[in-house]
């Protein structure tokens, strides 16, 4: 005897309307392939590229959030849905409310918060960004702290390159960071001025 | 960028998410409520989960899953079955799965109920939360051993009743 999917769903679903959950979570299939999705109910807490393990994502969240996690299609879907259209070039806006319960250290939140200064379709340094957070000097510590970015793309951490040139490195892999760049409209080969 | 957050700040055994049970175990637990509940299997499931998730947080440790989900879905297959009861007020019905087992064995909070909440809150925290007694005295702000002794004196009283 088995669990049906949908009997699943109604389940996660009843849990989520009666407040009783930490988080909720469902896959998306996207250009960049299927994204782990992961929600508080303050918003968006964790996206996961599909060679990250999935378990170790969620028990993280647990740890951190805490353990009452569901799967729901249904109380993720604005945000797999805006997730598919932003990466398909259908939406050229990607605005979700993001929960940073998961970011790391009070000065990672504030590179990520630096970063609602970078438009798509442009692009900072790691230099950059470090001293329009007034840190001049930790561009290194800036590239950290981006790496562990638990929110990628709607926290746009792939908008931020090498000033030597190139796309840098990126937690999805370069190619997805190169995608992502084109996909905004960023010229080719990326070479941003820097101290923009 | 080696390291992951996940690597990053995992630090102990603990609870894992909650939907990992239910994808180990979810469909033992339907059959479990199919002897208990019969057709009303799929109901005493969903009830389970979600009284299974309000508790979650609150066990102590992360042992056992599996048998304290098994006394979740039993527990409130008996609820269930007596709440069906009460509503067709038949008084003898006819003896379905979850009726035949309601019968023979009193759910356990209409067992309890006659004990002082004191010795109810106790057992409950024994045997729904699945607690460990240094976490019972915690709750009850005693210590371990005189968390131990309520267990057993609040058992006595229960089998006093019975017998």
């Amino acid at each position: 005897m088995k669990l049906t999917e949908g009997f699943l769903e109604g389940v996660a679903a009843a849990a989520v309307d009666e407040g009783l959950v930490d988080a909720y979570y469902a896959t998306v299939a996207t250009a960049l392939g299927k994204l782990l999705v992961i929600e508080t109910p303050q918003g968006v807490c964790r996206i996961g590229f599909e060679e990250e393990d999935p378990d170790a994502l969620l028990a993280n969240v647990a740890l951190r959030v805490g353990p009452r996690i569901v799967r729901a299609k249904g109380a993720t879907s604005e945000a797999r849905d805006a997730l598919e259209a932003y990466l398909s070039g259908a939406q050229n806006a990607l605005d979700l409310p993001v929960d940073l319960a998961l970011a790391p250290s009070t000065f990672g939140r504030s590179v990520l918060a630096g970063l609602a200064a970078v438009p798509r379709g442009t692009v900072t340094t790691y230099a950059s960004l470090a001293s329009s957070i007034g840190r001049p000097g930790a561009a290194r510590a800036v590239g950290t702290a981006l790496g562990r970015n638990p929110v990628p793309i709607v926290i746009p951490c792939h908008r931020v390159v090498p000033g030597g040139g190139g796309v840098g490195g990126y937690a999805g892999g370069a190619a997805r960071k190169e995608l992502l760049l084109r996909l905004e409209g960023y010229p080719q080969g990326p070479t941003p001025s820097r101290g923009s | 960028m080696g390291v992951t957050i996940e690597q990053k700040t995992r630090k102990k055994a603990q609870l894992p998410p909650f939907w990992s049970l239910v994808e180990a175990h979810g469909s033992e637990l339907l059959t479990h409520a199919r002897r208990l509940a019969g057709d009303d299997a799929e109901d005493v499931v969903q009830e389970a989960l979600l009284k299974a998730l309000r508790s979650y947080p609150r066990l102590a440790h992360g042992e056992h899953l599996r048998a304290w989900l098994y006394r979740v879905t039993t527990t409130t297959a008996f609820d269930l079955g007596v709440r069906a009861r009460r509503a067709t007020a038949l008084p003898a019905p006819s003896p379905g799965p979850a009726q035949v087992f309601a019968d023979e064995v009193a759910p356990f909070e209409e067992l309890i109920e006659p004990l002082s909440p004191a010795l109810k809150e106790t057992l409950e925290l024994r045997f729904v939360e699945d607690l460990r007694y240094e976490e019972i005295g915690r709750r009850l702000g005693c210590n371990e051993v005189a968390a131990r002794q309520r267990v057993s004196s609040a058992l006595r009283a229960l089998r006093r009743r019975m017998t």
